[in-house]
């Protein structure tokens, strides 16, 4: 769909949907009274909840907004964790620290690593950014310095962290989707949305394509990172197989897309919903959770395409949205 | 010497299932644009069948073969026909996303039919080899081995051969003019999905004959899917071939590493996925469209 037929049906733009938008701020507000409310076991759910949403902004920059889709930002979390747990076993118990530290590290390494990676066009550059994540996970668990298969363990959280642990993750969260909004309007945003377009046309105005795609990933990377940071001493023990989860890599693309790809409000529903949703199927199916939210999954592809932002731009009722579900049909 | 040529052989033989494990899937994505994430339930569901015609019926593996494939094709046909199709022309994300949902309500479905315990297909000829040389050989995995060579010969005569392959590869080249052509591009996007399956369904069959299984079994192979058909070359069944040996021996190999630097132990069999996705980083820098691929926009 070009951009007149999605300005038509009322999504487009640069930052996407602008009431959109507002919910998901008004939603962020509610979410820093939930340590008030609620401790202990709620307060995890939530806190993974923003830990998502702060990984799918990162993957939106990368594969929403430029194009590049990437399977492989979980390396990212990862690092970002193992600089935490690393400053941790160094006696530095700083949370601003760890974030720093591990933001720097990770855009450090996707711009290594981004420069023969993002050579690659389309599902190369998926595979190859895969590639990636597996070999990073592989090589720390090989790492005895690093505690290999056997992890690091943090020092230990108490009551008064691990509320700090949440505001922490909430302001990695909002400092993402800020950071989306603002780029995303700014000439970087721009450039960005014009090599997804088309990077040849993007080179011919000017855009040098391979440094803005480094950026771009750089500070995806930046996103998943912090978030990893943060996860580390809230979590208080870290190995390679929770910080290289499958989860952690799927996740955040399946929240971007469910909620609206390439919007500043997207990635945030869907890691709302997604999270939200499988923690209240685990609590009422022990058994089936997974099937239902399996059929979620599908039932929202197959009536909302193009994510659950859609939702607040519908125009023209139920006959608009009926015929806009044939524009994909064989 | 020995060495080098055993693990030559273990390459190969393990190359050659990898083939047919990446074949479906890629014929999926470079014919039809879709990255099937259901690719690995299937590997699995064709796994289980083995299984239940083996322990019931003591139906001999390699026999179930043609029931894994066509009971996986139906299925597959019937997805893409009521299910994918209404997204068949949405961005590859949208059924990326869709595919991700189909492979969990299938692995829990699985799930609470068969539980989550790791069972195996153990025949009379499982444990039995010959010696060729210093180099141990064992039947099934060559049994395997040709029957994942035949698999793919017969795949790459009927695609360029008939009628119906010739349909696919005009509808992967141009799905428009297909369809002026008189393509049915429906019937064409369920046949090519379907096959995806089925093939996933022998594979599974195969795999079932040297692997343990379990409901979640298809995650690992599907990773080496993706690895294995963008190494030789998207869409392309000498592709799936070539990446699936490639991806084998070097996979082989990287298990006999076994060196210390500065007192870190550094063992392949830990790094041997690391080591394989490393080869696979050089290749795509070098050749970005994959060893047997075509130079495309």
């Amino acid at each position: 769909m070009n951009q007149a037929t999605l300005k038509r049906i009322g999504l487009g733009g640069i930052t996407g949907n602008p009431i959109a938008f507002a919910v998901v701020l008004g939603l962020m507000a509610l979410l820093l009274a939930i340590p008030l409310t609620h401790n202990g076991y709620i307060e995890v759910v939530f806190r993974n909840i923003l830990m998502y949403a702060a990984m799918a902004y990162g993957w939106n920059l990368i594969g929403g907004y430029t194009g590049y889709v990437s399977f492989g930002n979980v390396a990212f979390f990862g690092i970002g964790a193992y600089c935490s747990a690393v400053l941790a076993t160094h006696g530095v118990d700083n949370v601003l620290l760890y974030v720093l530290l591990a933001m720097a590290v990770c855009a450090a390494f996707a711009a290594v690593v981004g420069f023969p990676v993002l050579r690659l066009k389309g599902h190369y550059f998926g595979i190859a950014t895969l590639g990636v994540a597996l070999a990073v996970a592989d090589i720390i668990a090989n790492l005895d310095v690093l505690g290999g298969t056997g992890g690091l363990a943090l020092h230990q959280v108490d009551e008064a962290h691990f509320s700090l642990y949440y505001y922490a993750m909430w302001l990695v969260t909002l400092g993402s989707m800020l950071g989306t909004f603002f780029i995303a309007r700014s000439k970087l945003g721009y450039a960005f949305v014009a090599i997804r377009e088309n990077e040849d046309a993007a080179a011919v105005l000017g855009i040098s394509a391979t440094r803005y795609k480094i950026v771009a990933w750089a500070i995806s990377a930046m996103m998943a990172g912090a978030a990893g940071a943060v996860f580390a001493p809230a979590n208080g023990f870290i190995d390679p197989s929770i910080t290289f989860a499958i989860d952690s890599n799927v996740f955040p693309i399946v929240m971007t897309i469910l909620g609206g790809i390439g919007t500043v409000a997207g990635p945030f529903i869907g890691a709302l919903l997604l999270a939200g949703a499988n923690e209240l199927l685990q609590r009422f199916f022990v058994k089936a959770h997974t099937l239902f939210f399996g059929a979620m999954i599908v039932l929202i592809v197959l009536l909302l395409p193009r994510g659950l932002v859609w939702l607040f731009g519908l125009r023209g009722g139920v006959r608009a949205w009926l015929k806009s579900l044939a524009v994909y049909k064989a | 010497m020995h060495l080098i040529a055993q693990d030559l052989v273990n390459g190969i033989l393990a190359g050659g299932i990898l083939a047919v494990v990446a074949l479906g899937f890629s014929l999926v994505w470079g014919i039809m644009n879709i990255i099937n994430l259901a690719h690995g339930a299937f590997i699995m569901l064709g796994a289980y069948t083995t299984y239940q015609l083996f322990t019931a019926f003591h139906v001999d593996p390699f026999l179930s073969l043609p029931v894994s494939f066509v009971l996986l094709f139906a299925l597959g046909y019937l997805i893409q026909r009521f299910i994918m199709n209404w997204v068949a022309r949405a961005p590859v994300l949208t059924t990326f996303l869709l595919t991700f949902g189909l492979a969990l309500l299938i692995v829990n479905i699985a799930l609470n039919v068969w539980t989550g315990d790791t069972r195996g297909v153990t025949t009379a000829y499982s444990g039995a080899n010959f010696t060729l040389g210093d180099v141990t050989v064992p039947w099934t995995k060559l049994f395997t081995l040709v029957a994942a060579l035949a698999i793919t010969g017969v795949m790459h005569l009927w695609l360029t051969r008939s009628k119906t392959g010739r349909a696919i590869r005009a509808t992967s080249m141009d799905i428009g003019a297909a369809q002026l052509s008189g393509v049915r591009v429906t019937e064409i996007y369920a046949i090519v999905f379907g096959l995806g399956a089925g093939l996933a369904g022998v594979a599974g069959t195969l795999i079932s004959l040297s692997y343990a299984l379990n409901p979640t079994m298809g995650d690992l192979f599907l990773i080496k899917a993706f690895v294995v058909c963008v190494l030789g070359g998207l869409g392309s069944v000498q592709g799936a071939l070539v990446g699936g040996l490639v991806y084998g021996i070097v996979e082989a190999f990287a298990t006999q590493i076994d060196v210390t630097i500065g007192g870190q132990h550094i063992s392949g069999s830990g790094l041997q996925d690391a080591i394989a996705l490393v080869v696979l980083l050089i290749v795509l820098i070098v050749r970005p469209t994959g060893i047997m691929g075509k130079a495309t926009a």
